[in-house]
């Protein structure tokens, strides 16, 4: 029998934004097993949306769940209470909130390329990346009010509407990013750091992808068809250019390559989205109060997000069900580990993007 | 949405007879405490490239019973099986606790009682 030693990575670590452990088994510098710790930073929220917060409030609750996407979590429980009450927001409601959505999407993914920019020693290409994204950051605090964890979207609308000065504000900002990220994708794919020493590395085969179940941008590089945009119709998202992108080879390159190639797609929704913003007002009356059941996703950045929320009439909800898309992601990353070499092993697991606020939530 | 019934004891078989990896993608387990010791635990599927297609297996079930596990058709279904036995204090064969609370916790947070 041959010698194996435990390597662990994590849960505090110099390539992990956020506390998860793995814990490798390894044969010399060979990864053959792995076992995954994702519960550091549990807090509950699905048990306070029902013992601690009347459903209008919990909207703003569960948007604390995570940072980088509070949007799609606000939006996933609205669309679900709004369901129950019958509710079918107009097209201006839509739209806006499709344009949050995106443009969270922007930035999640630049943070991400940042990252492995970051873990391939490439700290210059981080602070650039860092910095061009903050292009973002700014349109979407001038329109929420919030850097972060956006309280913009509630029951029955959205807070804010758009003005013309924000207006000439997006599609200034969404022009110079566009061009950052043409220069972007030519360093991805021809530096060599970014390029070549990432093809073939991290692969997580299309067959894999289907039986651990892979979703969002993990499951898009490897050939993977799937993406909530397109199936689901609580968003006219075939009005305002939505493309779905795909990969094949489902190696570290492809997730990058993939992820700016979807930013390049968010950037024309957005400047469609904004060029087309149909007439309406920004907040109607929801009445009632949710009774039965109803599910709904989104495809936040990491890919789908789920909600499903049962009431029965009462302020206080029987149920809040959160899946969020690492912690659905975790079986196909642990089979994307085995067989890798340990020095890959942080590279790889920044090409997951995982975010353990959301997964432990 | 559709939801389908099913028991503890014909789960294995109804899901087996249900799945296919290309053209159901497994979401979740759940689990929806309704008072009195009962419990409600859900299976949730959507099908790849079809608009707002969602399946639902559902069993109404109690505390005691042992839940199994549907790892051998879907592998990635330990997440959330490891989710409900720490949240529900429930026993699924093959599922350890501990992956979001200590694994002698004595509190499972969704259990009505608790």
């Amino acid at each position: 029998m041959k010698k194996t030693i435990q390597i662990p990575l994590g849960s505090q670590h110099i390539s992990l934004l956020e506390p998860i452990r793995f814990k490798f088994e390894c044969e010399n510098e060979k990864i053959i097993g792995v076992d995954a710790d994702v519960g550091f930073v549990h807090r509950g929220v699905e048990l306070a949306c029902t013992r601690s917060f009347e459903f209008k409030q919990v909207g703003y609750v569960v948007a604390r769940v995570c940072g980088l996407c509070a949007i799609t979590h606000s939006l996933s429980y609205t669309l679900a209470v709004e369901k129950l009450l019958g509710y079918v927001a107009n097209d201006r409601i839509k739209y806006l909130r499709m344009l949050m959505v995106e443009l969270d999407r922007i930035h999640s993914h630049m943070l991400c390329l940042a990252h492995t920019a970051e873990n391939a020693g490439f700290e210059a290409l981080f602070m650039q990346i860092m910095g061009d994204r903050e292009l973002i950051m700014d349109v979407q605090e001038a329109i929420s009010g919030n850097r972060v964890q956006f309280d913009y979207i509630s029951i029955g609308g959205v807070n804010r509407d758009l003005t013309p000065e924000l207006v000439a504000m997006i599609h200034k900002n969404l022009g110079v990013l566009t061009s950052k990220i043409d220069a972007l994708i030519g360093l991805f794919d021809n530096n060599w750091s970014l390029s070549l020493k990432y093809k073939g590395v991290g692969v997580l085969r299309l067959e894999d992808a289907y039986t651990y179940n892979a979703l969002g941008p993990l499951a898009r590089a490897a050939g993977l068809a799937t993406d909530v945009r397109a199936e689901t119709s609580d968003f006219p998202y075939e009005d305002i250019g939505y493309k779905m992108i795909l990969e094949s080879s489902g190696d570290i390159h492809a997730r990058n390559f993939l992820r700016l190639r979807e930013i390049v797609n968010s950037i024309t929704m957005c400047q469609n989205i904004v060029n087309n913003l149909p007439v309406g007002e920004i907040q109607e009356k929801a009445k009632g109060k949710p009774n039965g059941e109803a599910v709904v996703r989104v495809e936040a950045p990491r890919g789908e997000l789920f909600y499903l929320v049962r009431g029965s009439g009462q302020n206080m909800l029987d149920r809040v069900r959160i899946k969020t898309p690492t912690f659905s992601a975790i079986p196909a990353m642990i089979e994307v580990f085995k067989g890798a070499e340990y020095a890959d092993a942080p590279a790889i697991l920044a090409s997951f993007d995982p975010c353990m606020s959301c997964t432990a939530k | 949405m559709r939801k389908i019934e099913t028991t503890l004891t014909t789960l294995l078989r109804d899901i087996g007879a249900f799945y296919e990896a290309k053209k159901w993608h497994f979401l979740s387990v759940n689990g929806i405490d309704l008072g009195e010791g009962k419990i409600e635990l859900q299976w949730i599927f959507s099908q790849y490239g079809v608009k707002d297609e969602v399946v639902i297996y559902y069993a109404l079930s109690d505390y005691e019973t042992p839940v199994p596990s549907i790892v051998t058709l879907i592998p990635s279904a330990f997440m959330g099986e490891r989710e409900i036995v720490d949240m529900f204090g429930l026993s699924v064969d093959g599922a350890e606790s501990g992956l979001y609370l200590d694994k002698d916790s004595l509190a499972h947070p969704l259990r009505g009682e608790s």
